[in-house]
């Protein structure tokens, strides 16, 4: 008999989380093929290593973009191997939650969660990303009292007021910190004229990126190829070049949590002041972000103390509770 | 014949006892199953995840450090 299982089904990384056991895997939402024969190569770390660096006939995907899948056969296969690499097969079929953004259509809901039964899921129930990760990250969501959540994933950042259980206020936007990356990449290529990889614009952004101005700043050689020669060059970029080169991303971010702020209720309103707002998900990292926030909106913000692995872990708790938390998916509600 | 009488009356008043608690418990479905719904994402509820999964990540984490 296979536990069941909640999965973060991320635009950057894949998290799943087995009743009973814990996280079990977390790996790079990444998949590998074989262009002619459709084969699959590689899936998760070993797949996102070959990103950028293949011979013609491979091709190395991200097979959701934007929190939204973009291949539903490529997606298919991958929640398949997924679960086989967790010890489902096609006599042991496991209950599954799974996180998605909130602002996904009805087509890309019953696109997930068909390709979860294809791939051998008893039953699939989705729920939203802030939700989940208002309870994977601690916060007293069963309480009258206004809890605040941002999610920045690869692709999409949410914000979320939760009170007693259910979402009051919730804003979100296709904006994450996969455009970070191709923000830096566009920046470079316009402005120093070379061309470099997604792989190359996130080390960009891991090393020196920022929201704001920090302490302890250092600039960063970025190798790539000349546009006008074809050659190999280098080139230093500074951390205000940088964030130059983001602040419509981050900027358009921030503008999504003030939408929501504006939703919410006066009521619980007054609550973000003395408990402040809780940053999740893997574009929280960004250096300076929470402190920009905290000045473009006069709410305190605090940093998540799991920040990758909260979505995951209150989609765990709710596969734990499955009964007396299925009123919280998305087709109970409507 | 007292048995009898004292029988029957143990069998009513269990009856509507049973009567009673039933129509209680229906006139408030809402009420329990909200209750679960809360009580399910009680910090409390919630230690044995969190529990699970803290120690699980320090222990990749050692290494590194």
């Amino acid at each position: 008999m296979a536990r069941d299982l909640a999965i973060d089904l991320g635009t950057a990384n894949t998290l799943v989380y087995m009743k009973g056991k814990g996280i079990v895997l977390n790996e790079p939402s990444v998949i590998a093929l074989n262009r002619q024969t459709g084969e699959v190569l590689a899936t998760g770390r070993e797949a996102w290593q070959m990103i950028g660096r293949t011979p013609g006939y491979i091709v190395a995907v991200r097979p959701l973009r934007g929190g939204a899948i973009t291949d539903f056969e490529i997606t298919e296969r991958m929640i398949r191997l997924l679960l086989q690499r967790v010890g489902v097969s096609r006599f042991t079929r496991p209950k599954v939650v799974i996180c998605v953004p909130s602002a996904i259509t009805e087509v890309e809901r019953r696109a997930v969660t068909d390709a979860a039964r294809r791939a051998g899921a008893a039953d699939a129930q989705l729920i939203e990303q802030p939700m989940a990760a208002a309870i994977g990250a601690d916060l007293p969501i069963d309480e009258p009292i206004g809890n605040m959540v941002i999610d920045i994933g690869g692709g999409t950042s949410e914000t979320a007021v939760i009170s007693l259980g259910g979402i009051v206020a919730l804003e979100a936007v296709r904006v994450g910190s996969f455009d970070i990356d191709a923000s830096i990449q566009a920046y470079v290529r316009r402005e120093h004229g070379i061309a470099i990889g997604e792989r190359t614009a996130e080390e960009v952004k891991v090393a020196i990126g920022s929201a704001s101005e920090t302490e302890d700043e250092s600039q960063a050689e970025v190798r790539g190829r000349d546009l006008m020669t074809g050659l190999p060059k280098t080139v230093v970029l500074t951390p205000e070049e940088i964030r130059f080169a983001i602040d419509d991303v981050v900027s358009s971010i921030i503008a999504s949590v003030v939408r929501c702020l504006a939703k919410a209720p006066p009521e619980l309103a007054q609550d973000f002041l003395v408990r402040g707002m809780y940053l999740v998900g893997g574009g929280g990292l960004l250096r300076g972000l929470a402190q920009r926030i905290e000045k473009e909106t006069q709410v305190p913000v605090r940093m998540s103390n799991m920040p990758l692995e909260a979505v995951v872990m209150g989609a765990g708790h709710c596969i734990e509770h499955y009964d007396a938390l299925k009123g919280m998916f998305m087709g109970a509600r409507r | 014949m007292i048995y009898v009488v004292v029988a029957v009356a143990v069998v009513i008043v269990v009856v509507i006892g049973v009567i009673l608690s039933k129509g209680g418990s229906r006139q408030e479905p809402g009420v329990v199953s909200f209750r679960k719904h809360i009580d399910a994402l009680s910090p409390e509820a919630r230690r044995e995840v969190m529990d699970r999964v803290r120690p699980a990540k320090r222990d990749d984490e050692e290494p590194k450090g």
